[in-house]
């Protein structure tokens, strides 16, 4: 090895060491403020990083009694779980007819969706929310509402899932169909067994999208705290004055639910790889 | 002009389209036998008396379901179609409320029932043609397709439909309909002095428009435009920083010799993994005044007060890009990784051997290669970004506000925060749809014009 | 080609299915008869009224829902006659309630507790049920009258006082502030400590004990329905001028902190702030917590004493269709904001009453946050209704401020500002 490239080298490194501490800074404060301890130093925000106590405080009041963590844990869960495999199908379905198939009003349908897409989503907020409520949805059902929301237009997002099928040899459906399979039957025996990356990413990027969503689920949710989902719950700990040292425990319930969520896509983190970069590639 | 030739043909196209059409409907008429033409008023009486009684029996069905929600139920609305309700609330003697016309459910089952009557139309042209078709084959001595060939081909031939079905009946429903109803609320005065149950709100014409776009009084013209400048500028940085500084990590960590590759790219990649609204919240609690940041600044003597990150609006703009990086290197630097790897590694030999130091290499090997490749998906990082709700509210909510800006926007409010805060905060509905509609008109002509313009919109049927 | 229409139907039937969905709940939205001029019969007071049954949705604040459970539960089991009606408490806060009452008044709760300065917004969005008769009387002998004024809109009684303890006073650290009731001497203490001093000056409701200790006036005038038909505004005026000055000369300081959260306050020496932090206030502070009236401040050698707004937390009845769940509920929010209940809240949560009887409670003339908000209450003003505009103006205000837009402006360029100010505050109303 050269001189000039061992120096590039150790440059190279210390870049690395430099973006790792910053990258993992954020998370290493939240951890620790996590642990801090809320009947020596209160539950507010403070303007130093090391905890005088650490203590698991914030951790048992998230469990306590009085709080409804775990029901609000479950509510989100629960739509992650419906969502995730649900879209999942959704959007192969929608993938496989855009792809393997040909038929009349195909290309105008992919243009529709294309112009729908370009609305932004908050701009209905008000709309959906009396849809939901005309079917009783909202509130104490908001949980099933906002599944149906979450599903109803993931047709939509079928691109990514669309590109991988594109790329998958039309002849292999020819020759099935020559050997008398039915279109139900390439779909379910042949194509669904060769996609299982895309499948793998698609449930995981609709698992992981109703943890972070604060913003519509509490529109349906409408103040029945029954119905909150964690990202809704925890964020009003943050931002309302309604509660008065609640911060280490809104920093203790973002490491509860940041840890499994992370773990998960650490543990898929190929097949998210090989989602993304095949949808770049397609745009 | 010739944009205008084509548009005029497809015009013209329509035209002689429908024409032929309501040609074919009386041809129909004038041959059909008694069955067809009783179709004319009893859908599916064709199609149940000539055996196909599944064709027959839905057609049948979705008449009568049509014609029962639009007369019995749809009615009512579309007549106030028109004023949108024109009697109010009102308390009767003993407290109670009775609560008179709702604008909102008028307007949103009008709607609903021009979607039906559209849909009535649709299925009972079909029925037209299914009854000459059958005609047609029976007077060739042919067969009728089976119901039992009807339900199969729905696996087969049709199977598009079937899966199709759901997926486009949800998005009508929770996407359509909606879109439509906001697009129609611009047009309205419904906002917090004209809110159903209690109050009416009615037609208005262009008056939201215009509102927004005067600069004088109580127009939010100049508070627009700074919106929408701020908007492309933070979708500009945030796609193309985050894209080449996303892509330098890629290739640090590509470089032949780093060991740990693994490593590196999963502690990148913790952003993305951990909800925004812990990960963002928190950093944004850090950069406060009094946040982590500026006490440690303090308390190491490096600066003598509190850099004002989220209150000036210059610092906060930087800052927001800058957390933006945070957020969005991880995600490019997986793309740019497996791209990369995709570069022949002979293009490099042969360049080193012409003498090409690391930076020719990179700018004209790596970067053409990555534009060409990336092309569309640059695209829709910018129009992602345009709507980047989640990073803009989770740091400032669009503060700071200012007296220079109306409406209650701050130097950091994208058109989509704007937006969203006119909905929850102030239920300004009427301005936040005008608000929407411009976002929309925004992304279609970018998209427009970067479509016109990038040579790499690929024909998706020479991938297979 | 024709195998394709029976899948078009399907999709048909079931779009049909659902519109049929939607009919069914259409019989609730029929447009009810016009009830003007109609004199239904008051139902006779007689031994045995049927209530019927049903559920009444409750929201306040966190921290008293387990006190208003428990007090609704006392409700019924003194009034057997109404005990049809289950009850259901939720946290939702002042703020969030009206919030979501307004953006859906049927799908919001039937009682509801809310600060003031959302009365005229509630109003106009038609989501609380007047009190008259001879209710009002009642209600308005039992509270003190700033807070019936304030739950007041033209001449109409809206909602039930809670509390007259929505003002705000000064928290501080004895140990680091020595002297409380000048604002000069509280700022260089904390500077000198290398400690905060937390207001939120671009809070409408905040930003007032400056523009109300020089003699700025904004006040504005409403008719029954909500609508404001006046505003008095002299903000663009000398007074208004100097008022601005000092929350310019105040944010120039780098221990001014913009913020009114005791448990945002990271690094805090003093903060403006209310009765409801008192609980947290004292786990910050420690045994050096203190509290007093608001400081004085100093411009262009003139002292004022800061003022402010004193406000009240009201509780609303939703207006309802049933005329059964109506008396319910009333009833319900009479006991809710009565003498009792008032001060059974104070001890429970520290909230200071407004009803007459229930101020003079030896314990509540003994709380220490209670009577550094009595002695401030002495300069503020009654707040009245404001347009929910005003509060985003007010906020755009405060951040100019705080970014720094004013700090070399002069008096005429202050006046410029000042007077835009005024303009808009004056076009909110018709």
């Amino acid at each position: 090895m050269t001189h000039k490239k061992r120096v590039g080298l150790t440059i190279s490194y210390i870049v690395l060491i430099l973006i790792s501490i910053i990258w993992l800074f954020p998370f290493f404060c939240l951890v620790l403020q996590s642990f801090r301890s809320y009947q020596s130093e209160f539950g507010g925000m403070v303007n130093y990083l090391v905890p005088k106590h650490f203590s698991l405080d914030s951790y048992k009041f998230l469990f306590s009694e009085g709080c409804q963590f775990t029901r609000w844990y479950a509510n989100t869960f629960i739509i992650a779980c419906f969502v995730s495999v649900l879209q999942t199908l959704v959007i192969i379905f929608v993938s496989y007819a855009l792809s393997r198939m040909r038929f009349a009003g195909r290309r105008l349908l992919m243009n529709i969706w294309l112009v729908l897409g370009m609305f932004p989503g908050f701009l209905t907020m008000i709309c959906l929310y009396f849809l939901l409520k005309q079917l009783g949805l909202t509130q104490g059902g908001a949980v099933p509402g906002l599944i149906l929301i979450y599903v109803a237009s993931s047709g939509m997002g079928y691109y990514v899932c669309k590109g991988y099928f594109d790329t998958m040899p039309k002849a292999l459906d020819e020759a099935a169909r020559i050997d008398g399979a039915t279109r139900f039957q390439i779909l379910y025996q042949m194509i669904i067994p060769l996609s299982k990356p895309i499948i793998i990413y698609t449930m995981l990027v609709s698992f992981m999208a109703p943890w972070c969503d604060f913003v519509f689920a509490s529109y349906v949710a409408f103040g029945k705290s029954d119905s909150y989902n964690v990202a809704v719950a925890l964020q009003r700990w943050v931002w309302t004055n309604d509660y008065q040292g609640y911060f280490t425990r809104f920093c203790a319930g973002g490491i509860l639910v940041a840890v499994p969520v992370t773990l998960l896509f650490m543990f898929l983190q190929k097949y998210y790889v090989e989602g993304v970069t095949g949808g770049a590639v397609k745009g | 002009m010739k944009e205008k030739n084509t548009i005029g043909m497809q015009i013209a196209g329509f035209f002689k389209w429908i024409g032929a059409d309501l040609k074919d409907i009386g041809t129909t008429f004038a041959g059909g036998d008694f069955r067809t033409r009783i179709s004319y008023i009893i859908m599916g009486f064709g199609q149940l008396l000539r055996g196909q009684w599944v064709r027959g029996l839905s057609m049948l069905a979705c008449e009568a379901g049509l014609l029962y929600f639009i007369f019995g139920f749809g009615m009512q609305y579309l007549k106030d179609f028109g004023t949108l309700g024109t009697s109010g609330r009102g308390f009767n003697p003993d407290g109670t409320v009775s609560y008179g016309d709702n604008s909102f459910f008028i307007l949103l089952y009008s709607l609903l029932s021009i979607f039906a009557i559209l849909a009535l139309i649709l299925l009972w042209r079909i029925n037209l043609y299914q009854n000459k078709e059958a005609q047609h084959l029976l007077a060739m001595g042919k067969r009728l397709p089976s119901n039992g060939q009807d339900l199969h081909s729905l696996l087969d031939h049709n199977f598009d439909k079937t899966l199709l079905a759901l997926p486009c009946l949800g998005i009508f429903v929770f996407t359509v309909l909606p879109i439509f109803f906001m697009i129609c609320v611009a047009f309205t005065n419904y906002d917090y002095n004209h809110q159903p149950p209690s109050q009416l709100f009615t037609w208005v014409g262009l008056e939201n428009f215009r509102n927004l776009f005067s600069t004088g009084g109580e127009g939010y013209g100049s508070t627009f435009f700074t919106v929408l400048t701020w908007t492309l500028v933070w979708s500009f940085f945030a796609t193309f920083l985050n894209y080449f500084l996303g892509m330098a990590v890629a290739i640090l960590i590509n470089q032949k010799g780093i060991k740990f590759k693994k490593l590196w790219r999963t502690i990148l990649v913790m952003t993305i993994a951990v909800p925004q609204f812990v990960s963002l919240l928190y950093v944004g609690k850090m950069f406060a005044a009094d946040g982590l940041v500026n006490s440690y600044l303090i308390k190491w003597g490096l600066i003598s007060r509190a850099i004002p990150f989220w209150t000036n609006p210059l610092y906060s703009r930087i800052l927001i890009i800058v957390i933006n990086l945070w957020v969005g290197i991880p995600y490019i630097m997986l793309i740019a990784t497996g791209l990369l790897m995709n570069i022949p590694e002979d293009l490099y030999e042969s360049a080193k051997i012409d003498g090409a130091n690391a930076f020719q290499m990179f700018f004209s090997i790596t970067l053409p290669y990555m534009l060409f490749v990336t092309g569309p998906f640059l695209l829709t990082q910018f129009i992602g970004n345009l709507n980047n709700f989640n990073v803009i509210f989770l740091l400032t909510q669009g503060k700071p506000q200012s007296m220079n800006l109306k409406g209650g926007a701050g130097y950091t409010d994208l058109l989509v925060t704007w937006l969203y805060k006119m909905t929850v905060n102030d239920t300004n509905y009427k301005t936040a749809a005008v608000i929407g509609i411009m976002v929309f008109i925004v992304t279609a002509v970018i998209s427009l014009v970067v479509y016109n313009v990038l040579p790499s919109v690929k024909d998706e049927e020479g991938f297979q | 080609m024709k195998k394709r229409i029976v899948s078009i139907m399907m999709t048909g039937i079931l779009a049909a299915a659902l519109l049929a969905g939607c009919g069914g709940s259409k019989p609730a939205e029929q447009p009810a008869e016009q009830p003007a001029g109609e004199t239904a019969e008051q139902p006779a007071e007689t031994e045995a009224v049927d209530y019927g049954s049903g559920e009444i949705k409750i929201w306040v604040a966190e921290n008293v829902v387990d006190f208003t459970k428990s007090q609704c539960d006392a409700f019924f089991a003194a009034n057997p006659d109404m005990a049809g009606y289950t009850v259901t408490v939720e946290p939702v806060g002042e703020g969030d309630a009206a919030g979501n009452v307004i953006t859906d008044v049927e799908g919001g709760a039937d009682i509801y507790g809310f600060a003031q300065d959302q009365l005229a917004r509630l109003v106009s969005a038609g989501a609380l049920t007047p009190v008259t008769g001879d209710e009002q009387t009642l209600i308005s002998g039992w509270n003190d009258e700033a807070s019936v004024n304030a739950a007041t809109v033209g001449g109409t009684l809206y909602a039930y006082p809670l509390t007259s303890d929505n003002g705000y006073f000064l928290y501080y650290d004895k140990s680091v502030v020595t002297d409380p009731t000048s604002l000069d001497a509280i700022v260089a203490d904390c500077e000198a400590a290398g400690k905060g001093f937390y207001m939120e000056i671009n809070s409408g409701w905040y930003q007032t004990a400056f523009f109300f200790a020089t003699g700025a006036e904004l006040t504005y005038e409403t008719d029954d329905a909500g609508n404001f038909t006046k505003a008095n505004v002299s903000y663009a005026s000398e007074q208004g001028v100097a008022a601005l000055k000092a929350m310019i000369n105040l944010h120039k300081s780098p221990a001014f902190n913009n913020g009114s959260s005791v448990s945002n306050a990271a690094n805090c020496a003093a903060i403006v702030d209310g009765t409801w932090d008192s609980g947290a206030a004292k786990d910050l502070f420690g045994e050096n917590y203190a509290c007093a009236k608001l400081p004085s401040f100093t411009v262009d050698g003139k002292d004022y004493q800061m003022s402010g707004f004193g406000g009240f937390k009201l509780m609303g009845v939703k207006p309802q269709t049933d005329a059964g769940k109506l008396q319910v509920c009333k009833a319900l929010a009479q006991y809710l904001s009565s003498e009792e209940v008032q001060v059974a809240r104070y001890e429970a949560a520290g909230w200071g009453p407004s009803n007459k009887n229930a101020q003079q409670n030896e314990k509540v003339l003994a709380d220490e946050a209670l009577t550094a908000l009595g002695e401030q209450l002495q300069f503020t003003i009654p707040q009245g209704q404001y347009p929910g505009d005003y509060w985003a103006l007010a906020t755009s205000l405060g951040d100019s401020v705080i970014s720094g837009d004013y700090d070399n402006a002069d008096d005429a360029a202050l006046m410029a500002a000042l007077q835009d100010f005024q303009t808009t505050c004056e076009g909110y109303a018709q």
